[in-house]
């Protein structure tokens, strides 16, 4: 029994799903902003876990990649916050339903 | 062997934590739950050799990006409204959703053969340093993608910062409230 690429795959697939479901389910816009992060550090590890599989150069890059996704996810969770404390100044209600204005 | 046993066990962690995020009522408990969950993919990083991804991820992740949702939480005290149902009828057609999609792509992960491959390169910070800022032409490039990188960050603090702050001179309409 040694560690097999697969299961990394597999906690990055559970992890992932976990993460759509929180993001998408969930009602407190916090929630969604985390289910988002998570969703984000599966990816990263599935990155990370496909680099592995390949020979000497060719596994850098997978390497890489994930550092400029946590740069996004920075850029990203900035921004959302704002909108959060923005929307939250008009509307006093962390609960994403209440959040759409607009019908459709 | 011994990193099947430090897999498991920071894979469990990870899965738990990841699970109370999905069950918790408080936004801190999640956004806390979510921080474990962070250090522990660290964790794994480390065990497969990219041990320069995990400290970044330790040090931006669960250090800067959580600490900013956690103050944000703590701010707007997240949690006042926790009357509120956690799941709506939605919920009821997305978890199957979700369930139906990992297991098509678990199957589709089953029947790809990938392995290990011994002669792969740790991640240390030499070598991402040298790959990263490789600015010779034979080079991949990434220096490029870096200062688009910085300028990205920079328009996301402006951007925040232009969101976030009360309209110029509305001081007295500030105090009104």
């Amino acid at each position: 029994m040694e560690l097999q690429a697969i299961y990394i795959q597999f906690l990055a697939l559970a992890l992932f799903s976990i993460g759509l479901v929180v993001a998408i389910s969930r009602r407190n816009i916090f929630f969604v902003l985390m289910g988002v992060e998570l969703a984000l550090n599966a990816v990263n590890l599935s990155f990370v876990g496909f680099s592995k599989t390949l020979p000497d150069t060719l596994s850098v890059t997978g390497q890489i990649v994930p550092l400029f996704t946590i740069a996004i996810a920075a850029a990203e969770a900035c921004v959302g916050l704002a909108m959060v404390i923005l929307i939250f100044r008009n509307r006093e209600s962390m609960d994403a339903n209440t959040y759409s204005n607009m019908k459709g | 062997m011994l990193a099947l046993i430090y897999f498991i066990i920071l894979g469990v962690i990870a899965l738990g934590s990841a699970i109370c995020v999905f069950l918790s009522r408080h936004p801190l408990y999640g956004a806390l739950s979510l921080v474990l969950s962070m250090v522990s993919l660290a964790g794994i990083y480390g065990l497969l050799g990219s041990p320069f991804v995990g400290v970044v991820q330790i040090m931006v992740y669960a250090g800067a990006i959580m600490m900013l949702l956690t103050f944000v939480i703590m701010v707007l005290n997240g949690a006042r409204d926790s009357k509120t149902p956690m799941f709506d009828k939605v919920s009821l057609f997305v978890i199957p959703a979700v369930l139906a999609l990992s297991g098509l792509v678990g199957f589709a992960l089953v029947q790809a053969p990938i392995a290990f491959d011994a002669s792969a390169l740790r991640g240390s910070v030499a070598l991402t340093s040298q790959t990263l800022f490789d600015t010779s032409s034979k080079g991949q490039g990434y220096f490029v993608l870096f200062e688009v990188l910085g300028l990205l960050l920079l328009s996301a603090m402006v951007a925040a910062v232009l969101l976030a702050k009360k309209r110029l001179g509305s001081i007295n309409e500030g105090e009104d409230k």
